[in-house]
């Protein structure tokens, strides 16, 4: 196991590799340090043209500081830096820099309703020729021929909102190459296949390869191992800042990335098995556009995780037990009862409580105050006759819940949007605590929130759990998984692959299923 | 492990969510007064005070006499009424644009049942009212089951209405029945009877919104539908009560509209929509800070007549009251934008104005 390979020398030798061209992008000695803890610690690689690396590793690896230090989003602490180059070793300056080095984040930044050739034209820089009319059929022909560059062919009349997931990556890619001077540009994809079906992949990698074979280097960022194995040429793994590996990706075998980017330390104390009270919640078969039929119970007083990487339908099945979502098929009981598909006023009838992932969109009311919020789910128990809402009973019970979730600053008239989003959460929590639910569901329960802010989320989690509530945690935050849950089903191609509880239930355990579930599901798949 | 993990992500997440300022816990019950009172909280009744002090110093003989007070109360009930509905729907999130439509139906409905279907007065009343809850009832149906935009919803459906207006009738109707004309035209306590149609209006709704769950139900929906749905409201039946509050109590000040002028004019429709909603926004800025209100209209209706009442007597050309109402709307909801969301600018020059704080200090030192 090559361990520790964490800093290569002076990168004065790296020109003659395997794989042909010379660095194109040379990352040397990158750290960088927020309020005194270091998410990049002493990062250097290179890209060489013609190449595909790929860097993986865990959520809070730093894959994602990285990928943003290299977009200038962050600045490097003093001393690291990066630079790109042509193919004879001449550094770009900075301006160039931006021209030569590109980006593909998971959300391509393509304009839906325009077609390819509209969303490629929009990179070039407006002048007066803008004015005239558009020439259509040489535009159509110069987007074909970029399109063709990637390898791929369609009708780039139609709106990007038409094409499938790896068409419109395609365009993506069309796009960023279409700015360079010359074919050894560099291009960062960051997860670009977390929204795909297997089968689309192929014909990303497709064309990747031959962006790859035409001179230009590409880092390639995942976290799937089946698709480094199918695409990268040499493999980067990062764990707590680190480059703990790097290899040609046909050196190590899954057993090795999986220890590098897990790492071998840490084990969990084992708890004494609890015993849990009567099954509140019981999911049967459920299907939805990525789940295939998961099997889920949770009893009285449990905490269960729901565990799996993105695309693996994860996200899809806490919103389709609450009704959020609805399923297409499959039945939810609560405690005993039957809740119809989409019916949210059942589920809460029956006593459910959702606390949704996207905070901004589905939970906050930010320009409702943290009282109104508070108050929303369960109007019922705060209203008089005819519907009046007596202010003051309100504002005791206010008071009441802001203490019980330590509000910061105690001042429930504010707006929630002027809270920090730790409070924000809090608050939404707190509104689902406050109707005493049966089954509460949580969707990334502490996504966005400070440390401060989790470990109370935590105690007002566990409380819930202790005054019999059963429990739902959907987190892509492993250890936040490993420390809450009592018991985590792992999910992978829309199927619950593994179940964790007791002493096997550790961060590493749940990775390594996730993981290796991805590798194993497409293995069988090809 | 777990520890080591966790600095990526929330260092991360604090580059986009700024820490929140630091406040004092609990404020001080002057400290709550100042915030209540302050200029950015209710500009609307400084700049009435100040606009009378400077029309009753240049008018003093017209101005500021019973007589014209009176006569702009009168004049405003309608006005008042109209903005005080369409905070309703405003508030649920739905903008409609066909208040003026349903004020002008509710005239020639009611003219044309009294005087062409000879109803009478108190049934061609109702059946006015339930016109205008079934114009509720169907905007609400675009909205919330053809999914269809409110303000495209309702900017059809104000099409439509002119046209079933000018189908009824092309022409004024004239309504000579006794009794008709005293709905608007009686008076109490020398004020007009829509001075106080105007004021159970507007309490009816402050009370409605700001007391009971109701209201608690269209705010939520009007802030935020999605997480309104997944906190177990129906959202479509807020937006039903809000539409149907909206086409009754139009219908209703359509019905004194009428009464006022005893004929259904069926070309009045196009008066009523922008003051209605220019006094609703401005009065979003009032109290409540960016939340339609009552008693926030009420001020900003208060503050658009004074200003254009007080500019006639000056002698002010033509144009001006148009230009007062534009003016006032922009300055006051600009304003108050700039109070609420400090943009990167405003909090450049801020931090600026803080660096030179401590080295002004070193000087005097």
């Amino acid at each position: 196991m090559a361990e520790g390979v964490a800093s290569r020398g002076t990168p004065a030798g790296h020109g003659d590799v395997p794989g042909g061209g010379s660095a194109l992008l040379r990352v040397s000695d990158i750290s960088k340090t927020f309020a005194g803890s270091k998410a990049l610690d002493g990062v250097s690689f290179d890209v060489r043209g013609g190449e595909v690396l790929a860097v993986v590793g865990q959520n809070g690896s730093g894959k994602s500081t990285l990928v943003k230090v290299l977009a200038d989003v962050h600045q490097a602490d003093p001393g690291g830096h990066f630079d790109v180059r042509d193919p004879d070793g001449e550094g770009y300056v900075r301006g160039d820099r931006r021209d030569q080095l590109h980006f593909i984040h998971q959300d391509l930044g393509l304009i839906a309703q325009l077609s390819t050739t509209e969303n490629l034209d929009l990179s070039r820089p407006l002048g007066w020729r803008d004015l005239m009319p558009a020439r259509g059929r040489s535009e159509h022909a110069r987007a074909q021929e970029l399109v063709a560059r990637a390898g791929a062919r369609f009708d780039v009349r139609l709106p990007v909102a038409l094409l499938s997931p790896a068409e419109r990556t395609i365009v993506a890619l069309a796009r960023a190459m279409n700015g360079w001077r010359h074919p050894n540009g560099v291009l960062v994809l960051d997860e670009p296949t977390a929204s795909f079906h297997s089968s689309e992949s192929a014909r990303l990698f497709a064309a990747l390869r031959q962006v790859a074979a035409a001179g230009a280097g590409v880092l390639f960022i995942s976290h799937r191992l089946d698709e480094i194995r199918a695409i990268a040429d040499r493999v980067i793994v990062l764990r707590d800042g680190r480059v703990v590996l790097e290899c040609p990706v046909a050196d190590a075998d899954d057993a090795t990335l999986i220890r590098a980017i897990v790492g071998a330390d840490l084990d969990r104390t084992t708890e004494a098995a609890s015993t849990f009270g009567d099954v509140r919640l019981k999911a049967t078969a459920i299907q939805g556009i990525r789940l295939r039929g998961v099997d889920l119970t949770i009893a009285a007083g449990e905490i269960v995780g729901i565990s799996g990487v993105l695309g693996s339908g994860r996200e899809e099945l806490v919103p389709m037990l609450f009704g959020a979502q609805r399923r297409i098929a499959g039945a939810v009981e609560i405690d005993g009862t039957p809740i119809p598909s989409g019916d949210v006023g059942a589920a809460i009838e029956a006593g459910v409580g959702y606390v949704p992932a996207d905070r901004s969109r589905q939970g906050a009311l930010g320009q409702l105050n943290v009282r109104e919020n508070l108050t929303l789910a369960g109007l019922k128990s705060v209203q008089r006759r005819l519907g009046l809402i007596p202010r003051r009973r309100e504002r005791a019970e206010t008071m009441r819940w802001a203490r019980a979730i330590d509000l910061r600053p105690m001042q429930p008239e504010r707006p929630l949007a002027q809270l920090s989003g730790g409070n924000q959460q809090k608050v939404v929590l707190a509104r689902w605590l406050r109707t005493d639910p049966h089954v509460l569901l949580l969707d990334e329960p502490t996504a966005g929130v400070d440390v401060g802010a989790k470990v109370s989320i935590y105690s007002l989690i566990r409380d819930a759990a202790r005054r019999g509530t059963a429990v739902a945690v959907c987190s892509s935050d492993t250890a936040e998984l490993a420390e809450l849950c009592d018991r985590v089903i792992v999910l992978d191609a829309g199927r619950a692959v593994c179940e964790l509880r007791g002493s096997d239930l550790t961060e590493e355990a749940i990775l390594e299923a996730s993981l290796e579930s991805t590798h194993v599901s497409s293995g069988a798949r090809t | 492990m777990s520890t080591n993990l966790q600095p990526d992500r929330t260092q991360g997440d604090d580059q986009t969510v700024p820490p929140p300022p630091m406040l004092p816990a609990e404020p001080t019950r002057w400290a709550r007064f100042k915030e209540q009172a302050s200029f950015r909280n209710v500009s609307g009744l400084y700049i009435i005070a100040i606009m009378i002090a400077v029309f009753w110093y240049h008018e003093p003989h017209t101005f500021m006499t019973m007589l014209s007070w009176k006569l702009l109360l009168d004049q405003q009930a309608i006005a008042a009424i109209i903005a005080v509905t369409v905070c309703v729907p405003l508030s649920a999130g739905v903008i409609d644009l066909a208040v003026g439509t349903e004020v002008g139906l509710g005239t020639v409905v009611v003219a044309w049942l009294i005087a062409d279907k000879s109803l009478s007065v108190p049934l061609a009343f109702a059946l006015t009212l339930v016109a205008g809850a079934f114009v509720g009832v169907v905007i609400t149906m675009l909205v919330t089951k053809a999914r269809i935009n409110s303000f495209i919803a309702t900017l059809a459906m104000s099409s439509i209405l002119l046209a079933v207006i000018s189908w009824i009738s092309g022409e004024p109707i004239p309504v000579a029945v006794n009794g008709f004309s005293t709905i608007a035209n009686g008076e109490l306590f020398g004020l007009v009877y829509p001075v106080y149609y105007a004021a159970g209006v507007s309490l009816f709704i402050w009370y409605a919104l700001e007391h009971t769950s109701f209201g608690r139900r269209v705010y939520a929906t009007g802030a935020n539908p999605e997480a309104a749905r997944l906190a177990g409201i129906r959202t479509s039946r807020v937006i039903l009560g809000a539409t149907i509050t909206c086409g009754v109590l139009t219908g209703f000040a359509g019905i004194i509209t009428a009464s006022q002028l005893s004929t259904g004019d069926p070309t009045i429709s196009s008066g009523f929509l922008l003051p209605a909603f220019a006094a609703a926004f401005l009065g979003s800025t009032q109290f409540k800070r960016g939340r339609f209100n009552v008693p926030g209209t009420l001020v900003a209706v208060a503050l658009l007549a004074i200003g254009v009442e007080g500019l006639q007597l000056w002698g002010a050309p033509v144009w001006t009251p148009n230009m007062f109402d534009g003016v006032v709307l922009l300055l006051a909801v600009g304003f108050a934008q700039l109070q609420r969301s400090p943009t990167k600018r405003t909090a450049a020059i801020r931090r600026v104005l803080r660096s030179l704080r401590p080295r002004d200090r070193r000087a005097e030192a």
